[in-house]
């Protein structure tokens, strides 16, 4: 009961620091019209040609998509804990009765709740159009839905890389090139593939961690089982790391 | 000089019971000891500062003390909770202010101490009362709506004070409370911190000497991470007393006469030019000489052109502290 309801308190304090921010508006206006832009070019697209692919998937497997990819998590997570580290907060926050594994959730979560709001309008976008146009047959209603379900599970894995580099940090900076970098090295790995000679098996294994491929499979509206639970558990290892950077320096100084 | 490091005071007031008791506490960062094997207690309502120059190590021992930092060896305990076992025990009966008083500067005064308060675990029915009786009593009641960012460090400061009492801790622990702060500001807040004693016990660290005098019943002086020397602000003060050092320029004047002046025990003389010398004699004791050697220099009729008196520094007293002793 307590634990909940301290929880909550660090949560609120942490969406707070979100939603406060003009940051954060700087942020929701960069990805709506990134968003806004990628709809319209994989509308154009469309127009007046047949295609073999959804709306949802031209959109999604836009280079206009990729751009929201490549800035938004160092901007998302590179405050967490480098910002309250510079500041000196943490050690206010941190000599205050509370767990650093509490620390860490609430501000994962909080990280990962605002991530979602910036995609609804994004999403909006598809439900807009059908009411417009009136029309069913630009996407079919699965390959949204697994859409959303796989931007939130590349959230939830790339904010707890960000998180990671940002408790490594007490420079926002180094944390954002950090962060970003991790984050981009593993997006391209798809396309790394590609380049490099490698065997038929390895590149096999590279698919299987490739975000560009999931996104093809997940915007045909195929929710398959390998990807969700690679996220899931690669999300839950690197909070785990992130739990013990901070513990660790407490023992430094 | 008595040499004071095996002087260290265990003794306390049986009646009050322990609520810091550190044993052996050692911190190394990189092989270097940042803190050295230091031990010490402070009783109930006690209030105990650490006295020391920049980098003795006060500031990592509160550190460790409050929880932030874990000891390399040694033994904390805290209200009878280890901070490395307990740590969450011992956080909830602490109030710790950092040095420079880290704040959110988006958020207002009211709603950070409502936060603070609530992550301390104050109940939900008394969390109200709480904060606003914390706001009054460190007077930052005026200002609860503002944005602490827009507020002067005196304000923070007292915001930090109040965050730091906001769950009635019965441990307070305060790095440098005053610094940075204009004289009044000083003033209020150790009427604040003194106004604590008898309830909560403080530890406050500082470089002021004259700080201590001013609000602890027991002082904690601390040098290269190791303790030199512990006693009662009174006593300690006259053993440091290294006295201070006169400095005149005068036509006519004469060793022989100065030497006579009470508390003078050593005099040094450069000729200057035209006549002119310059003496500089160190005094004892607390008295302000300058007064006698005037009406000496009168009397005897030399000419005085420069007279001026600078206590001992602090650097002083601790280079006398830690300096080898002579037999």
């Amino acid at each position: 009961m307590e634990m909940a309801r301290r929880f909550l308190i660090l949560l609120q304090r942490e969406l707070a620091a979100f939603f406060l921010s003009p940051m954060a508006y700087f942020v929701l206006a960069m990805v709506m019209g990134l968003n806004g832009v990628a709809f319209r070019f994989a509308t154009a697209l469309m127009d007046g040609r047949i295609q073999p692919h959804s709306l949802v998937s031209l959109t999604f497997n836009s280079f206009w998509f990729r751009m929201i990819f490549f800035f938004l998590f160092p901007l998302l997570t590179m405050r967490l804990f480098a910002e309250e580290r510079k500041m000196g907060t943490f050690e206010t926050l941190m000599t205050a009765p509370v767990r650093v594994s509490e620390v860490v959730l609430s501000k994962y979560l909080a990280c990962l709740i605002f991530y979602c709001a910036l995609w609804v309008p994004g999403l909006g976008n598809f439900l807009l159009f059908r009411m417009v146009t009136g029309s069913s047959t630009a996407f079919p209603d699965g390959a949204l839905l697994a859409s959303a379900l796989l931007l939130l599970l590349l959230g939830a894995f790339n904010i707890a890389l960000g998180t990671l580099a940002s408790a490594l940090s007490r420079n926002q900076i180094v944390a954002a090139v950090a962060g970003g970098t991790l984050v981009l090295m593993h997006f391209f790995l798809g396309f790394l593939a590609g380049f490099a000679k490698v065997s038929a098996s390895v590149l096999e294994r590279v698919t299987y961690f490739s975000s560009l491929d999931h996104i093809n499979l997940f915007a045909q509206g195929l929710i398959d089982s390998r990807p969700v639970i690679y996220y899931l558990s690669a999300t839950a290892f690197l909070l785990i790391l992130t739990h013990q950077a901070i513990e660790h320096r407490r023992g430094g100084i | 000089m008595v040499p004071l490091s095996q002087a260290r005071a265990h003794a306390l007031p049986s009646q009050r019971s322990r609520m810091i008791h550190v044993q052996g506490l050692t911190k190394t960062y990189r092989g270097r000891a940042v803190v050295d094997g230091i031990s010490f207690e402070a009783g109930r309502g006690e209030i105990v500062g650490f006295l020391g120059p920049n980098g003795a190590g006060k500031s990592t021992t509160m550190r460790i003390l409050s929880g932030f930092l874990l000891p390399t060896a040694g033994k904390v305990e805290i209200a009878g909770h280890d901070v490395v076992e307990q740590s969450l025990a011992a956080r909830r009966h602490v109030g710790y202010m950092p040095e420079d008083v880290p704040l959110y500067p988006e958020m207002r005064v009211e709603e950070y101490l409502r936060y603070r308060a609530g992550i301390k675990g104050v109940a939900r029915d008394r969390l109200t009362a709480q904060v606003e009786a914390t706001m009054e009593r460190c007077g930052v009641a005026q200002v609860r709506r503002k944005l602490i960012g827009t507020l002067s460090k005196g304000y923070r400061q007292r915001i930090g004070l109040a965050d730091a009492l906001v769950h009635d801790p019965s441990i307070l622990i305060l790095d440098e409370p005053t610094n940075g702060l204009d004289p009044n500001q000083i003033r209020s807040v150790r009427e604040i911190i003194r106004s604590l004693a008898g309830q909560h016990t403080v530890l406050l660290s500082t470089h002021i000497l004259a700080e201590v005098e001013a609000v602890c019943e027991r002082v904690i002086i601390l040098d290269g991470g190791q303790i030199r020397a512990t006693g009662d602000p009174a006593t300690l003060a006259r053993r440091l007393e290294r006295g201070s050092r006169v400095t005149l320029e005068a036509r006519g004047a004469t060793e022989a006469v100065l030497r006579k002046i009470q508390g003078v025990t050593k005099i040094t003389s450069d000729a200057l030019a035209d006549d002119w010398t310059r003496f500089h004699l160190d005094v004892q004791g607390t008295e302000d000489p300058r007064e006698t050697i005037f009406r000496t220099a009168s009397r005897e009729q030399w000419t005085l052109r420069h007279l001026s008196m600078e206590p001992a520094t602090l650097e002083e007293i601790f280079a006398g502290l830690t300096a080898p002793q002579p037999q």
